[in-house]
This record gives C-alpha cells, sequence and structure tokens, in this order.
C-alpha cells in the first residue's frame, strides 16, 4: 500500500474540524480513483509502548493499525464517518456530551432518518469503539473533540491555592481553594484550561490518596490547615482529569508529589503506573495525562514489618487475586515501565508481592497509634521527612 | 449352617425367575428384545448360509395384557434364511445355552444362546404359550410348523404341535410370539429407532415392517453384496485364564504338546517356544502327550506362556461394514443434509481384535427447536443396536470427550454435541465386553474409548469441511449485503462533511463500486475454491455433494484416508505382506 493513499494527519498544530475535513476529502479524492482509502491509526498496546525514564511515561513506537477499505470494513469507516459529522457538528456548536449520550444521539440520528439505519449501534460499547477509533486515528485527545467523560476522582484541598479556568468562551473564573472549607475542588479533564499558583510563597509538597475517604479524613482533622500542601484524591484508578490535574500542578508548581495508596498488585499497575507513566490503551495522550515525578510513598514492604501492619494473604486460587498475581507477573516481564531500571524499586515492590503474596491496605496505618487522631498524619511526614518511599 | 435341603436348578430355571438379567426388566423392553432377538438369529442364519437376507416385520397390539398396564403384543418375524431342520427346532427356541456360536471367536450377533429362549419363556409365563415357529430348508419337501415351548425343570424344548404345511418359499424361518408387553415407538428405547438403526450397519438387508395398522413400510437394501463372515482364529495365548487354558488341555486330549500349540493357539512360534525356556519350561515337553502332563507341568506351561512377549492378536476376526456400504445406508436414517463416514482399521484393544465405524449426518428439515436439543446417538455392538444405559458405554463416553467446537458444531461441556445430527458408532469384535448380560452397555476401557476416540474425531474433521463450505457462502452472502448496505451511507457522509459536489460523490460511487466489486469477486473466488477443496475431498463433482447425494463420494473420502475399500492396494497389500490387516482389507474389498 503506498504512502500516498494514507489519510493520516499528524500535524498537532491543525484543528480538529480541519484534520477531520482533510480526511475525508481524502477518502473521497480515493474512492473516486476507484482506490481503497487507508485510515492509519498508532497502535495502542502495552507490545507497541516503549518507557524511557527521561521522558518519563509511555510513548508508542511505530505500530500502526491500518484499516482499508473493503466489504470487511465497510461497516466501521461508514460508522466512523458518520460519528465524525455528529462530532464536528458539536465543535461547531461548542455543545458537549458524554459517551454515552452520544450513543443515544447516534441511535437517535439512525431512528430519524431510514437511510442510516443499517448504522444503528447495538450497545454502548460499539459506539464507543468507534469513538476510540477516531481519537485514535486523529491523535486527539476525546475531550478535543468535547467528548467528556463524568468527572471522577481528583477531590483538591489546599489553604494556599489559587485556580484560574480559562472558559470555552473566554472568561475565566478563579477559584481560591482556601475558601471551600472541607469541600473538595475537582479540576474538570481538560489540562489546558487551568493555570495553578499558591496564594502566597510556595507549597511544600502534593499528597495523592488512593482512598478519597481517606484524603477527606485527613484534611477534615486538619493536615491542610497544619501543613503547607495540597491533598487530592484519586478515587481508585485515576481519571483523565485526575491525571491532567497531578501533571498540571507538576508542572505549573513544580513542588513534590507524593502518592498513598494500598500495597498491592493492582495499585502497582493501574493505579500508580498510570500516574505516574499513563497507560498503554491511552499511548497518544500520556504526554498530557501522566505526572512523571510522583513517588510511592506507601504502602511499603518495610512498613508492614516496621509497623507491624495487618496483612491479608493473597490466594491465587482465587480467580480475581490470582489474575492479579499473573498480571503482575507479565508486567515484571513485559511492562517497559517496570522493566525500567530507574524503576527498580517499584518493580522490586511488585516482585515482593509476587513472592509473599500478601497484601496490605493504606487504612493499616491506622492501626498503629489508635487513640492518636493524627497519628496517620504523623506517619506521613515521618515518611516525607525520612524520604522513606520509592 | 442352614439345615434345610440344598437343591440344584436348571439354567432354564435360574433364567425364568431372572428375566429382567436378559433384557426383560419392563414392559417395552420385552417387545424390544423379542423382536430383537428374532432379528438377530435370521441375520445370523442368512449371513452363514451367504444369503441376502429378507426380513419381515409384524409388531401390533392384539388386546390386553394379562398383567397389570401390559398389552398383549404379536410379534411376527419371518425371512429368507436357510431354515432350521426338524431336529434342532427345539434346541434351538426351547434350550437355554445351546448354541452354534458360543465361543467360537466369530462376531456373529448371537453368541451364548440365551436370548431367544428368554423370549419363548417370557411369551410362555406372561400368555401361556411359547413360541410357534414354521421353517423349511432347500431339503425339507413341506415346511414344519410348530409350538415351541422351554421345559423350565429339564433346560430343554417341547415340541407342543407339531404339523408339516405348504408354504409359499422355498426355505426360511417364520417365528411368531404373543406375549405381555408395551409399544414404544420413538425415542432411544423405541422400535422405530431398532429397525431404522438395524438397517443402517446391514446394508445388504431389505426389511418390511408393518406396526399395528399402519401402512408397510419398505426398506430395500442399498447393497447387494452378501457378508463375507470372517473365520474364527485360534485363541490368543493371553486372553486365557488358567482355568480356561486347563479346559482347552482338555478339549484336546491326546495330542503332542507342540501339537496342541500349532493348532489350539494362535502366535506361539518356535522363537516363542524358546524364548519359554527361560521363563521355566522345558524343551523336552513339546513332544510330550498333553495328558501325560501333571497339573504342575500345567501350570508351568501356562505361566510360561504368559509371561514371554506375543505379538498381539490377530485381526483377521473382525467384520467391517465398510465405508461404501455405510455411506449408501446412511440414507435410511432420514432425510439426510450431509454426513460423513469413517471405518477404522481392525486395531487391539484390550488385548482384543476390534474394528470402529462412525457415521455422523445431519438430517434436513429438523425443526429449529432440535437445533439446541442433543444430536441423536446411536450405537452398535457387532452390528446390534444398543438401546438402553447409553451413560456408562464406551461409545458415549468417547463422543463427550470430542471437542465438538473444532468442528462447528455446539456443544455443552463434555456432552453430546446439539444439533439435528445422528452419531452412529459401531464397533465389531469377536469379544465385546459388555457391561451386563442384556448386552446394553460396552464396558468403557480406556484403550477402547480411545479407538472410539479417534474414528469419532475423524468423521468430525470431515464434517466440518461441509460446515465451513456453508460458512463461506454465507459470509459472501453477507459481502454482498455490506456493499449494497453501507457504500452509499460512506459516500454520502463523507460528501456532507467536506461539501462535496454531486459530481464528485457519482465519481466516487463508481469508484466504490469497483472496489467492493473486485471484494466480492474475491469472496466469491473463495467460496468456489472451498467448494473445489469439498468436491476434491468427497471425490466427485457437483453441487450436490452438499446434500443428499453425497454419499458415494463420502465413501470415497474414507478410501483416501483408510484405503481400505481399495481393492487393487488391498491385494497388492495381501501380496507384499502377511499381516492381517490386509486380510481384513481383502474382505473389504471382496464385499
Amino acid at each position: 500500500m503506498s504512502r500516498k493513499h494514507l489519510a493520516t494527519i499528524k500535524d498537532p498544530d491543525k484543528e480538529v474540524p480541519k484534520i477531520a475535513r482533510e480526511m475525508c476529502a481524502e477518502m473521497l479524492k480515493e474512492l473516486e480513483r476507484a482506490n481503497r482509502p487507508v485510515l492509519e491509526a498508532i497502535k495502542c498496546s502495552l507490545d507497541n509502548s516503549f518507557y524511557d525514564h527521561k521522558v518519563g511515561y509511555l510513548t508508542p513506537g511505530e505500530k500502526t493499525v491500518k484499516t482499508e477499505l473493503n466489504v470487511s470494513s465497510v461497516l466501521k469507516m461508514s460508522r466512523s464517518v458518520f460519528f465524525l459529522e455528529i462530532l464536528l457538528r458539536n465543535l461547531d456548536s461548542g455543545a458537549v456530551n458524554t459517551k454515552r449520550e452520544l450513543y443515544y444521539i447516534a441511535k437517535g440520528e439512525c431512528k430519524q432518518n431510514k437511510k442510516l439505519k443499517p448504522l444503528d449501534f447495538n450497545d454502548q460499547v460499539e459506539s464507543d469503539s468507534i469513538i476510540d477509533f477516531i481519537c485514535e486515528l486523529m491523535e486527539i485527545y476525546r475531550e478535543e473533540i468535547n467528548c467528556f467523560a463524568n468527572d471522577r476522582g481528583g477531590q483538591t484541598y489546599c489553604q494556599n491555592l489559587i485556580v484560574t479556568e480559562h472558559m470555552p468562551d473566554g472568561t475565566k473564573a478563579t477559584i481560591d481553594l482556601s475558601s471551600l472549607g472541607t469541600t473538595p475542588f475537582q479540576p474538570k479533564n481538560r489540562p489546558q484550561s487551568f493555570t495553578i499558583k499558591p496564594k502566597k510563597g510556595q507549597i511544600d509538597f502534593c499528597l495523592v490518596v488512593e482512598s478519597e475517604g481517606t484524603a477527606n479524613t485527613l484534611v477534615t482533622n486538619g493536615f491542610t490547615k497544619r501543613h503547607n500542601a495540597i491533598v487530592m484524591g484519586a478515587q481508585g484508578v485515576p481519571s483523565n482529569g485526575v491525571r491532567a490535574w497531578a501533571k498540571t500542578i507538576q508542572d505549573q508548581l513544580k513542588i513534590p508529589i507524593y502518592f498513598l495508596g494500598d500495597l498491592d498488585a493492582y495499585t502497582m499497575q493501574n493505579i500508580f503506573r498510570t500516574l505516574k507513566a499513563g497507560s498503554a490503551a491511552s499511548l497518544i495522550r500520556n504526554k498530557d495525562f501522566s505526572a512523571p515525578e510522583v513517588r510511592f510513598l506507601g504502602v511499603l514492604p518495610d512498613d508492614v514489618k516496621k509497623y507491624d501492619l495487618t496483612n491479608y494473604n493473597v490466594d491465587p486460587r482465587d480467580p480475581v487475586e490470582g489474575r492479579s498475581l499473573k498480571k503482575a507477573q507479565d508486567a515484571l516481564a513485559n511492562d517497559p515501565f517496570f522493566k525500567d531500571k530507574k524503576n527498580k524499586g517499584v518493580s522490586e515492590i511488585l516482585d515482593w508481592l509476587i513472592k509473599e503474596k500478601r497484601r496490605c491496605e493504606q487504612q493499616a496505618f491506622f492501626m498503629v497509634n489508635p487513640k492518636d487522631p493524627q497519628a496517620f498524619e504523623k506517619i506521613i511526614l515521618e515518611k516525607i521527612k525520612k524520604k522513606d518511599y520509592v | 449352617m442352614s439345615s434345610s435341603k440344598i437343591t440344584s436348578s436348571s439354567t432354564a430355571e435360574y433364567f425364568s425367575k431372572n428375566l429382567q438379567q436378559v433384557g426383560f426388566s419392563s414392559g417395552t423392553k420385552a417387545v424390544l428384545t423379542t423382536l430383537k432377538e428374532a432379528i438377530d438369529n435370521s441375520l445370523d442364519a442368512c449371513e452363514e448360509a451367504q444369503i441376502l437376507p429378507e426380513i419381515h416385520v409384524e409388531i401390533e397390539r392384539v388386546g390386553q395384557g394379562t398383567q397389570k398396564n401390559m398389552d398383549q403384543i404379536r410379534v411376527l418375524v419371518s425371512d429368507n434364511g436357510p431354515g432350521i431342520g426338524a431336529e434342532d427346532l427345539a434346541k434351538v427356541y426351547g434350550e437355554y445355552l445351546a448354541s452354534s456360536k458360543f465361543g467360537r471367536g466369530r462376531c456373529s450377533r448371537g453368541q451364548q444362546g440365551i436370548g431367544i429362549s428368554a423370549a419363548t419363556t417370557w411369551a410362555q409365563l406372561t400368555a401361556a404359550k411359547g413360541v410357534t415357529v414354521i421353517t423349511k430348508t432347500k431339503r425339507m419337501p413341506q415346511a414344519l410348523k410348530a409350538l415351541i415351548e422351554v421345559d423350565i425343570k429339564k433346560n430343554q424344548g417341547s415340541v407342543i404341535e407339531k404339523k408339516n404345511i405348504t408354504w409359499d418359499r422355498p426355505q426360511g424361518t417364520c417365528v411368531e410370539f404373543f406375549f405381555d408387553g408395551r409399544l414404544q415407538l420413538q425415542g432411544e428405547g423405541g422400535i422405530l429407532t431398532y429397525l431404522k438403526g438395524t438397517s443402517l450397519v446391514n446394508p445388504h438387508l431389505s426389511l418390511k415392517y408393518k406396526i399395528n395398522k399402519e401402512e408397510e413400510i419398505s426398506l430395500e437394501r442399498v447393497s447387494n453384496d452378501t457378508i463375507d463372515l470372517p473365520d474364527a482364529v485360534s485363541p490368543h495365548p493371553h486372553t486365557m485364564k488358567l482355568g480356561e487354558f486347563i479346559h482347552h488341555i482338555h478339549l484336546f486330549g491326546k495330542v503332542s504338546v507342540q501339537n496342541f500349540f500349532e493348532k489350539g493357539f494362535s502366535r506361539i512360534s518356535s522363537d516363542v517356544t524358546n524364548e519359554m525356556t527361560k521363563h521355566g519350561f522345558k524343551k523336552a515337553w513339546l513332544n510330550r502327550s498333553l495328558t501325560d502332563l501333571s497339573k504342575d507341568e500345567q501350570h508351568k506351561l501356562y505361566q510360561a506362556l504368559q509371561s514371554v512377549e506375543l505379538m498381539a492378536p490377530s485381526t483377521k476376526s473382525v467384520l467391517r461394514i465398510g465405508e461404501e456400504a455405510l455411506s449408501k445406508s446412511v440414507d435410511r436414517l432420514g432425510e439426510v443434509d450431509f454426513f460423513s463416514v469413517v471405518s477404522r482399521k481392525p486395531q487391539i484393544c484390550d488385548a482384543k481384535p476390534v474394528v470402529v465405524e462412525v457415521a455422523v449426518a445431519r438430517l434436513k428439515n429438523r425443526p429449529s427447536a432440535e437445533e439446541e436439543q442433543s444430536a441423536q446417538v446411536l450405537r452398535f455392538a457387532n452390528r446390534v443396536p444398543l438401546q438402553f444405559d447409553k451413560a456408562a458405554c464406551a461409545i458415549v463416553k468417547a463422543i463427550e470427550s470430542v471437542n465438538w467446537k473444532a468442528y462447528g458444531l455446539a456443544q455443552p461441556k463434555n456432552s453430546i454435541p446439539l444439533g439435528p445430527y445422528v452419531i452412529a458408532v459401531s464397533v465389531v469384535s469377536p469379544f465385546i465386553k459388555f457391561k451386563n448380560a442384556s448386552k446394553e452397555t460396552i464396558d468403557a476401557s480406556d484403550e477402547l474409548v480411545e479407538e472410539l476416540r479417534l474414528a469419532i474425531m475423524q468423521a468430525g474433521q470431515k464434517l466440518s469441511r461441509h460446515i465451513k463450505k456453508e460458512l463461506r457462502a454465507a459470509d459472501y452472502e453477507k459481502k454482498i449485503q455490506h456493499i449494497e448496505q453501507f457504500g452509499p451511507i460512506l459516500i454520502e457522509g463523507l460528501g456532507r462533511i467536506t461539501s462535496a459536489s454531486e459530481n464528485q460523490l457519482k465519481k466516487a460511487r463508481e469508484g466504490l463500486m469497483k472496489i467492493l466489486g473486485r471484494d466480492s469477486e474475491v469472496a466469491l473466488e473463495d467460496l468456489k475454491k472451498a467448494e473445489e477443496a469439498h468436491q476434491k475431498m468427497t471425490g466427485k463433482g457437483g453441487a450436490s455433494s452438499l446434500s443428499e447425494a453425497g454419499s458415494e463420494e463420502e465413501a470415497s473420502s474414507g478410501q483416501e484416508t483408510e484405503k481400505s475399500s481399495d481393492k487393487k492396494s488391498s491385494k497388492k497389500n495381501k501380496k507384499d505382506k502377511n499381516d492381517d490387516e490386509q486380510t481384513t482389507l481383502a474382505l473389504e474389498g471382496d464385499a
């Protein structure tokens, strides 16, 4: 297949509607010549992921997925062009939608226009895959085509932080987080729309806690009053919003970021790795959706011993735990992030988890001095002070 | 110990009290077993006499039975066999364990001589009347009609009424039973299932049957070749127990050990006797008379024989239906869409020769609800359908162990596959190991299950080629549909986004049709290739090979893999090697 038939546009400076229209024009031209248009997208998978600690996040390799028009792919291509039309209309009008809403919009279009009926989607999985395909094809984030996920995680608390949001209509909104009390600020997942700065002086550090509940406990007990720090709840696997927000904090404030979560294989691979270096599924947007400076504060295997923390056995025969262990073994063997020598500390933790088959929760720190409500806070500060992190 | 008097009873007395052990445990089974025993006898007699069998069956409910919830059933089976001499009539129908086939090491249906006497006993017990037999041999000027009953005390047959009559045929036998039973036509234990099964594995059989007042059904033979029964072979020493061995010695009496080895067994050569000397056998014994051997020496002889390595038993004695005959017979199962047959070479399983043959057929016009039902399994042992207690049978275990999904059939885990299929599996061996005396279940030894599994897998592989061809055809249809549906939508979408002119769109439509037309041509080409491959496999051209006309083509496919039906190859092989396998191949060729 000659390169001239490829309808890929990889110039990041071009506007999305322009890229889309050029791509469609190219497809049409190929059809007029009775040539098969080829859509080429970066292959977003672990076997096409590379990691360089100097870059700090997973980047895509040379592998691409080419979709050539033929009888088998004509449905996918027709659906992609159909969806592109809806998304371009949104971009023109400034309307935004979630994937679920777009699924119903597409269904509505198919219902109202009999000609489009063959394209109808049976479930959201089908329409989601088309949206993802369009993003990979144009190397854009879905937020760039006004498709937003539900905001989840990223609840942020700080007494010394001013956030300015640049609105699509050109206006600005300024939020002083010290005025919010124990109510968190939750960022939208459009990283370029925020500028942040300390109210005065410098902020000392940012603490990202896996459990949003525990983050809120720290704040309610006065953590952000006593310390010049940002506390953020990740709420499980970090969403695009959380990842972009951590990156914003890292780049604009240039302060250390520590992550506190459970000691288990799932947290190491799915939560911490994604926050720090992105994921294989989002290779094209890891640059803006990862914070390479994040450190793993705990729970460390040494913490379990040092603080005599209650921990649990991981049963390889249990379907969920067994799969998690197997994934951890695969990660050590194949994941370029864990294979990089700079991340030796993290891979050693993963190795310990596989060998010992134990797990320990972040809340286990509360058992160290149960009568002292500030004991957890003290442990965190002591660990930061002693550089007891990875 | 009890002081009560110990009495001995006759074999007939034992069976009359335990008829459930030989297939008379319910009314339904009683009808089926009686029918089966009568037909087995007819088929065996015809085959012995090299006659193409013509069997006529009548089954009807004639009234109320003598027992609760039972009907009185009449079963009549007549054949064109050689007939039975007057002197043998009482023995055949009225005496237990009177058999011409017992322990001969041949693949006959009947073996011990229990079945038909048990049927007479059942009729006697439930209707107070034995079996009415009409028989005529070629040498008899008139036919003989007699009522025969079992003298239960003495285990002897009694001829109650006997007279000469004029009969409309030169030879044959006709039996008529009246007894208590229940008529079940369909299902696993049904009469029709039995009759269809019997016709499948006996391609040379012409069968007419009339059930109740229904119209007579006629199944014509599909093969005009008589069955050439393989000769029995001498026993293999490793298949004998010590007691059997000593009995064997007594049978031979005053002959030399050398002679005993040569005539009484297979696989004992001079090399073997040399080898036996390492295990307590003395060479000098070879010239001694068997009767001179002491008990201790007889034991030593047996142990030495068991200690040496011997060639596997001969497979000469097994009989095959053959792929060609089986293929022709498949159509008698119903309207067959397509099928595959496999006839394996004879193998040794559990030190006994055995041959496995498989036919898998997809039936036409089955209701869609049956798509989700299990395939019908037809089991055969020495060409007799097995209809009860299938769960523990070696054949069912082998079918369940095969991954049918790989061949395009739906299959719940470790179960019989689903769909409108019939899986017929035949095991033929002079020594089939049944689980019970009523011969309903073949014992599932690992070796036999593995042999069955291999045969079934071969049949499944052949079948999958048909199914793949169907998928190709469906794929082609789908592609054509895609072109018609999505092409215009794609062009219009691109046109709206780029604000293209009508002229551009027209050109793009033409371009698209060229591209997709090329694709459909490729798909059509794939379909043609699949069809050609299929036809090559089946050995004949023509689209009809997909359906009922596939029978002959399928037969030749078997020849490709097994080369068993090929007369030339079998003759050549016979010259090249003096091996049992080739002898069996020759039999197949001759047939």
